[in-house]
């Protein structure tokens, strides 16, 4: 009994899962959309979860590799009252505990630790502001889009100032290395200490959610921020039909689900919705370590995004998300053939940076 | 052969056709090891072995791996039945059946779709939507349920009193018997045949235990245009039922009919009071509540309504209610099921504690004397009733197919016991009034051998059509001549 003793804190939730089985978690989960087997959904995972806690089954590789392959994109959260994701959570540290984690998981603990970001970034963009702008470690990679990302924003009135940061380390919690997200979260505090006390905006909805949720800042979307003052704006029409696709940190957690849709509005842009969409919208493939351990699975679900939108009778997706968007692109890539269309992924800076262009 | 040299030689049989979709892993055992029917929360029933096989051929040469080495065969489906009609209590191998879930023809010349069978209602209904089309059997459970899984539990539908169940639907299928032979039964997509037996209709409510259905033609129906719901509640039970068929032979065509006990209108009120924060203005006198929805065009749904409330405030003393958040909150959960699970305002969030029925069926006129029965079967057995709601199966019938539901507490062996001494009890009473042990989950783990007690002779009969189709009986043995709940 007890193998995994910090589960037994979430023993309610998961029996309660268990002897319930309403399924409403399963099918529009993405693992679950790939594999089809009880094991990879929601539901199945808090069985194994109980079989850990129970001790009916031991710690091990199959176990480690069926955890890391949940996206903890929190679609089954949103289906659901119970705390599904936190049971994960605490599995994952569990097994880590236990000798349980991925070499991949551990590299990319250590290099977030090592050298305060995930990806590598040629020069890091410094600007001197009035309002502190965190762009994290995914958009300091994508120069080209942190130069849109900033002309907007000075655009519609806001003077961004960008400062010495690091990584927020998301994933090092998310895959279930609390020592180290802990070490972690201390040297953010320390880089970015003197910006704690006041708002911060933020572009990367994985940081948003970060910094609300994990440090407890005060953070707004530089998306809402924009959403605020479009209506004032002058805006060239852009002439385009897309549907959009909602991240799950974005949407589902941070609950920012009409005001992207608020700038499509106002660019001119028809909005199809797929069937998943706002906060039952379903994750791209790049969550929760998953592109790490397991990249054939984060293609196999970023198809089957790229499918939701030619469902629809859309060859553009727009989001607003520096993971979301390369995720979906390799997807479409994918899966071009057997659409026999090729579905471009936009990133909503992009669209507003041409509107604004004038 | 011990019973593990025979799994272990099964499972390199199954893994030379389908590679990693069979597996013996302990985590895949775990996360097939449990249903929705009540039982200790720490029970487990293991299978030795997964499969998820993607058309009839692979399960063809399923069924004839598991001949070989003589191992149960459970096909498992939605995981939502209540009857522990998917659970292995027996080993043997599980078959997952949602990995046939493909559409294989669209007909919507002829209103058909011919589907695998591991394609869940709500999937298939999304993909007909934009053909004008559904398919009108509608379990509760139709987000995780599937095609098979309805043909195999013969399910309810909240639109059973318009379009009857999944028979109703079902043209045509595809079974993989016990031989290890797919055999297609019933009348292709014409609506009725009269040649022959009619084998299709042995399928329906057969829980697997002839073999596994693998794909299905459904004769599909035009979406209605639109769709009223309205509440009234009665003095009486029985005037509830006797109300709905007043209406229906006025000649108006009824979509859903659930009538509900005082006890279940009081959950309906509670959730009101917590979301509004105000009390509802339903009468004291309340002791029953009938919902009903129609659709169609608009003028055919307006008059049907009007008629409807014509007859039932007239001619019945009813009431409509007139907080219409009652309404819509009570078609949130049995139709639209846009609710969050464990979150509902109601004391049945199934949060706290679990819920089981006794699924007895009975001629409208004892509907009063059951429910009479049922209050005082529980109390005996120490059970809290939860409430009983009546559902219409039959198309344009008052047609009982009755949830007896109570609290059940499944903290320890004992306490789970009692319930099923609970459902005994009730199924024993609901055959002496004529009726039925079970209408929509099944004989599952709990009825087999206690059912000789509704269907005598026949039930000999019974097996003997099981070993026609399963000689060697691996199709999910322990269901329906056996149980390990309640004796004979």
């Amino acid at each position: 009994m007890a193998e995994f003793p910090s589960l037994l804190e979430f023993a309610d939730d998961i029996y309660t899962c268990n002897r319930t089985r309403c399924g409403f978690c399963r099918e529009e989960c993405p693992v679950y959309r790939v594999k089809r087997l009880e094991t990879y959904s929601s539901r199945g995972r808090m069985l194994v979860a109980r079989g850990l806690m129970e001790g009916i089954l031991e710690p091990s590789v199959e176990v480690q590799d069926l955890m890391d392959e949940c996206l903890m994109c929190g679609y089954c959260e949103a289906r659901c009252a119970l705390n599904n994701m936190d049971v994960f959570s605490t599995v994952r540290q569990e097994l880590r505990e236990a000798g349980f984690a991925s070499p991949r998981h551990e590299r990319t603990s250590a290099k977030i630790l090592d050298e305060g970001t995930l990806f590598a970034r040629p020069t890091p963009f410094r600007r001197v502001g009035t309002v502190p702008l965190y762009l994290g470690c995914a958009y300091q990679s994508k120069p080209h889009e942190v130069k849109k990302i900033v002309s907007v924003l000075e655009k519609v009135g806001i003077d961004p100032l960008v400062s010495d940061e690091v990584c927020c380390s998301y994933i090092v919690g998310a895959i279930g290395f609390k020592d180290e997200f802990g070490e972690a979260q201390a040297r953010f505090r320390q880089v970015y200490g003197p910006h704690l006390e006041g708002e911060i905006l933020t572009v990367c909805p994985t940081c948003t959610a970060t910094l609300r949720d994990e440090y407890g800042l005060k953070v707004k979307n530089a998306v809402v921020a924009v959403a605020e003052r479009i209506q004032e704006m002058d805006l060239k029409p852009l002439n385009k039909r897309v549907t959009y696709h909602d991240p799950c940190h974005l949407g589902r957690m941070l609950g920012v689900v009409q005001e992207p849709r608020q700038i499509l509005e106002a660019l001119g842009i028809e909005l199809v919705e797929m069937e998943h969409h706002g906060i039952f919208s379903t994750c791209c493939g790049g969550g929760g370590g998953v592109l790490d351990v397991d990249r054939d699975l984060a293609i196999e679900v970023s198809k089957n995004r790229i499918r939701d939108a030619a469902a629809v009778g859309v060859d553009t997706i727009v989001t607003a998300c520096p993971t979301c968007q390369p995720t979906l692109l390799r997807g479409a890539g994918r899966v071009a053939n057997e659409l026999d269309m090729f579905v471009d992924v936009l990133d909503l800076w992009e669209l507003l940076d041409e509107a604004l262009e004038s | 052969m011990t019973d593990q040299d025979k799994v272990e030689a099964a499972l390199a049989e199954l893994q030379g056709f389908l590679g990693d979709r069979a597996t013996d892993g302990m985590l895949h055992r775990m996360a097939y090891s449990r249903d929705w029917s009540p039982r200790h929360k720490q029970m487990t029933d293991l299978p030795d072995i997964v499969v998820i096989p993607q058309d009839t051929a692979e399960v063809v040469q399923i069924v004839q791996a598991a001949l070989q080495y003589e191992l149960p065969l459970i096909p498992f489906a939605g995981g939502t039945g209540m009857g522990g009609g998917v659970v292995a209590w027996k080993g043997g191998i599980m078959i997952e059946t949602k990995g046939m879930n493909r559409v294989l023809e669209i007909d919507p010349e002829n209103m058909s779709v011919t589907v695998q069978a591991g394609i869940t209602i709500w999937e298939l209904n999304e993909y007909l939507a934009p053909f004008g089309l559904w398919l009108p059997h509608q379990p509760e459970s139709k987000r995780a349920c599937t095609i098979g899984a309805s043909i195999g539990c013969d399910n309810d539908s909240t639109f059973g009193v318009r379009y009857g169940k999944i028979l109703d639907c079902l043209t045509n299928a595809v079974v993989v018997t016990g031989h290890g032979e797919a055999v297609r039964v019933g009348h292709r997509k014409a609506s009725f045949s009269s040649t022959g037996y009619n084998l299709m209709h042995l399928l329906v409510a057969s829980e697997g235990t002839l073999g596994v259905v693998t794909e299905a033609t459904l004769r599909v129906v035009t979406l209605p245009k639109t769709r009223e719901v309205r509440g009234w509640v009665f003095p009486t039970l029985i005037d509830g039922a006797q109300a709905l068929e007043r209406i229906l032979a006025s000649g108006l065509s009824v979509e859903s009919a659930h009538l509900n006990c005082r006890q279940r209108l009081h959950f309906y009120t509670h959730a009101y009071r917590e979301n509004y924060g105000k009390e509802p203005e339903i009468p004291d006198w309340a002791e029953s509540i009938l919902f009903l929805s129609f659709a169609g065009d608009d003028d055919v749904v307006d008059f049907g309504l009007g008629k409807a409330r014509a007859i039932l405030e007239r001619e019945y003393r009813a009431e409509l209610v007139r907080e219409q958040e009652i309404v819509e909150g009570y078609w949130d959960s049995k139709h639209r099921l846009a609710f969050i699970p464990f979150k509902q305002k109601w004391p049945d969030s199934q949060r706290q504690k679990k819920f089981g029925s006794a699924d007895v069926g009975v001629p409208f006129g004892r509907l009063e004397e059951m429910y009479h029965a049922f209050i005082e079967i529980a109390a005996r057995h120490g059970q809290q009733i939860l409430g009983m709601t009546v559902y219409n199966e039959s198309p344009n019938k008052v047609s009982p197919s009755i949830s007896f539901a109570i609290f059940v507490d499944d903290s320890t062996e004992e306490t789970v016991q009692k319930f099923y001494w609970y459902v005994r009890e009730m199924s024993l009473k609901a055959v002496e009034l004529e009726g039925t042990m079970s209408t929509y989950i099944g004989d599952g783990d709990r009825l087999g051998g206690f059912n000789e007690r509704e269907h005598g002779l026949s039930y000999q009969y019974m097996k003997k059509v099981k070993g026609l189709f399963d000689p060697k009986n691996i199709m999910n043995p322990g269901k329906k001549f056996e149980s390990r709940w309640i004796e004979p």
